[in-house]
């Protein structure tokens, strides 16, 4: 401890330098904490057993759509125990504000409430919902940055091909749901659900399916439930893909397994980079204190001890840049779910937060960044003779 | 050569014998010093002369213990410094040596006080003992008054008289300087020659001075002539 004002005093001493590559450590730290939450997030969804709900879409992609016949076939398979379409329609209030979108979907309610718990509203709210054709629900965030409450009218007009009707969708709201975050925590409350019956009628009733949202009675069945759906259709025009809804969503937000690695990949990249530079900086520092090290040499510094100061040093400098990064990794995740569009889909999929061995991995990591960094330059420091770091260059 | 008995004085506290110093550069061998024999006495003041290139700086550094000699025996109050391992060595010379450079060699990011309590800091004091010390050897070379500032907020003369508390600080009996006022004008030179005096007088601390200067070499009590790596005599 009584060397640690040594160390600080040189890390303080060149602070441009320093807080650079504080700076490019943490920003590493940060990248290496927000992916690996992410991807910690995801698999931990993904690999959830309480998969209850199914969602089935072409096997194609979801731009290909499946016939509303399906939907019966569908309710005949052994273990499921509802059925409801739910189209993204992909409205907006204003094409020309995309900021002020929010996700919104043509369900069955009548099926879809009951399947979706998580969505709660008043026994007045639903009667009125369920009545109103044109009737929809919105979550209590739109409600509230909309200024909207019940009976007001609502307009919106999608960008999809076949919904553009050369007039905007005409909605009221019916209800404001709101979730119970303790229970269902990181579901959003930024969702719109209207009547299926509407857009379907109102595009001529030619409306293909986006999406089926199926329950099942037993979780442990989902991937024989899932199975048995897709053999049904395994001769059709549209064959299906059937997934949980967890794995269904991380999919779509693209953090499936190859992409976990393709983060990790980064993640292993810029790491790398950062452990150059900090090892440029730290053979930097060393090679111009030679002379300084000469004479802590000569002091009576032994090798040993110079070495461990070196290292200290480039060990400060990494826990700076952990410490930060981590900090900076702590607001990002929760940021995230803030943001426009991918911020939903995250709600829907993961509860986000900083786990706590993630932060010490990173913290633990920034440490052996900084002791793998200087290490090279503490052994240089180690092996020189007095006489030749006291040469005058 | 084996160095003559008369040259060998087992109660001093410098005892060079017979110590020779080569370097090889490529297939061609250097010969920096050829068989030295040298004795200083406790509460001498020696000075060392010569012309550049004559191995004073070489012997120095071989008395100090911060370079080791191709052949021949170096010890220095009491110890073969030879027969230490490196880790000893540098053990060693943190109780017994203390190092006054010619451009001072302060560390640029400690304050003066800090400076001068670096050997401290490998003798087991507490924090308030060796800054309290610190502050004492700034007092006797006259600078209590700057003890926060920094190398670059001082002159030269300044420099070096922190340069020489950091030297005695740990109470050493042997100081060594290699031309302590080659980077000075000549008043400062003349106050740190005054301190080294003092130092030898008062403190009773044996020196040995390498210098180009002949009145920096006055005030030694003894001068000694290096030239080609023979030693000339006094």
């Amino acid at each position: 401890m009584k060397f640690l004002p040594f160390i600080v005093s040189h890390v303080r001493h060149n602070w441009i330098r320093t807080s650079s590559t504080v700076l490019a450590m943490a920003v590493c730290i940060f990248l290496f904490a927000t992916l690996q939450t992410l991807v910690y997030a995801v698999s931990g969804q993904v690999k959830s057993p309480g998969a209850f709900r199914l969602i089935i879409r072409n096997n194609v992609s979801l731009a290909f759509r499946m016939p509303k016949s399906y939907e019966a076939q569908i309710a005949t398979v052994q273990g499921v125990k509802r059925v409801s379409i739910a189209n993204w329609f992909g409205g907006m209030r204003d094409l020309a504000k995309p900021r002020d979108f929010f996700p919104n979907f043509a369900v069955e309610p009548e099926i879809f409430l009951p399947m979706y718990p998580e969505y709660q509203l008043d026994p007045q709210e639903r009667q009125a919902f369920l009545d109103d054709q044109r009737g929809c629900i919105i979550g209590k965030d739109i409600a509230d940055k909309a200024k909207l409450k019940e009976g007001d009218s609502l307009q919106l007009q999608s960008a999809m091909a076949p919904y553009r009707i050369g007039k905007p969708f005409e909605f009221v709201v019916r209800g404001i749901y709101r979730v119970d975050q303790v229970r269902f925590p990181g579901t959003s409350e930024n969702m719109m659900f209207f009547h299926f019956k509407y857009l379907d009628e109102a595009t001529g009733r030619k409306t293909a399916v986006s999406t089926y949202r199926v329950e099942i009675s037993d979780p442990s069945q989902a991937v024989a439930v899932g199975r048995a759906i897709d053999a049904l259709f395994r001769d059709s025009e549209a064959q299906t893909h059937t997934e949980t809804e967890a794995v269904y969503a991380a999919g779509f937000i693209s953090l499936g397994g190859k992409l976990a690695l393709l983060l990790n990949g980064i993640g292993l990249s810029v790491m790398f980079t950062i452990l150059l530079v900090t090892a440029n900086t730290m053979s930097m520092a060393v090679r111009e204190r030679r002379t300084e090290i000469g004479v802590l040499k000569t002091l009576g510094f032994s090798a040993g001890l110079v070495l461990r100061l070196v290292i200290g040093e480039a060990i400060a400098i990494g826990a700076c840049g952990g410490v930060l990064g981590i900090v900076l990794a702590l607001f990002a995740t929760k940021a995230f779910v803030k943001a426009p569009m991918i911020g939903d889909l995250l709600k829907r999929v993961v509860n986000l937060g900083l786990p706590l061995p993630i932060a010490a991995l990173g913290i633990a990591m920034a440490v052996a960044l900084g002791l793998a960094a200087g290490l090279v330059p503490a052994l240089l420091a180690y092996r020189s003779r007095i006489t030749d770091l006291l040469r005058q260059v | 050569m084996p160095p003559a008995a008369a040259d060998i004085r087992p109660g001093a506290t410098v005892n060079v014998e017979a110590v020779c110093k080569t370097y090889r550069r490529d297939s061609q061998e250097i010969v920096v010093l050829d068989r030295i024999n040298l004795a200083v006495w406790e509460g001498e003041f020696v000075a060392l002369m010569g012309p550049s290139g004559s191995g004073k700086t070489t012997l120095l550094n071989l008395i100090a213990g911060i370079d080791r000699p191709t052949s021949g025996r170096v010890t220095v109050a009491g110890a073969d410094l030879g027969a230490l391992s490196e880790g000893a060595l540098a053990g060693w010379r943190s109780r017994n040596v203390g190092f006054i450079f010619q451009f001072y060699n302060l560390i640029p990011v400690l304050t003066a006080v800090q400076n001068v309590e670096l050997p401290l800091l490998l003798n087991p004091l507490a924090g308030k003992e060796r800054r309290a010390r610190a502050l004492t050897a700034l007092r006797i070379v006259g600078l209590a008054d700057r003890a926060s500032h920094y190398p670059r907020q001082l002159s030269g003369g300044q420099e070096q008289r922190v340069a020489i508390a950091r030297a005695f600080v740990a109470d050493p009996p042997l100081l060594v300087a290699d031309e302590p006022t080659g980077d000075l004008d000549a008043h400062s030179a003349e106050e740190i020659l005054d301190l080294l005096q003092t130092l030898n007088r008062e403190f009773k601390k044996t020196i040995v001075m390498v210098t180009h200067d002949p009145r920096a070499a006055e005030r030694a009590r003894k001068q000694l002539h290096l030239q080609k790596g023979v030693l000339a005599g006094a």
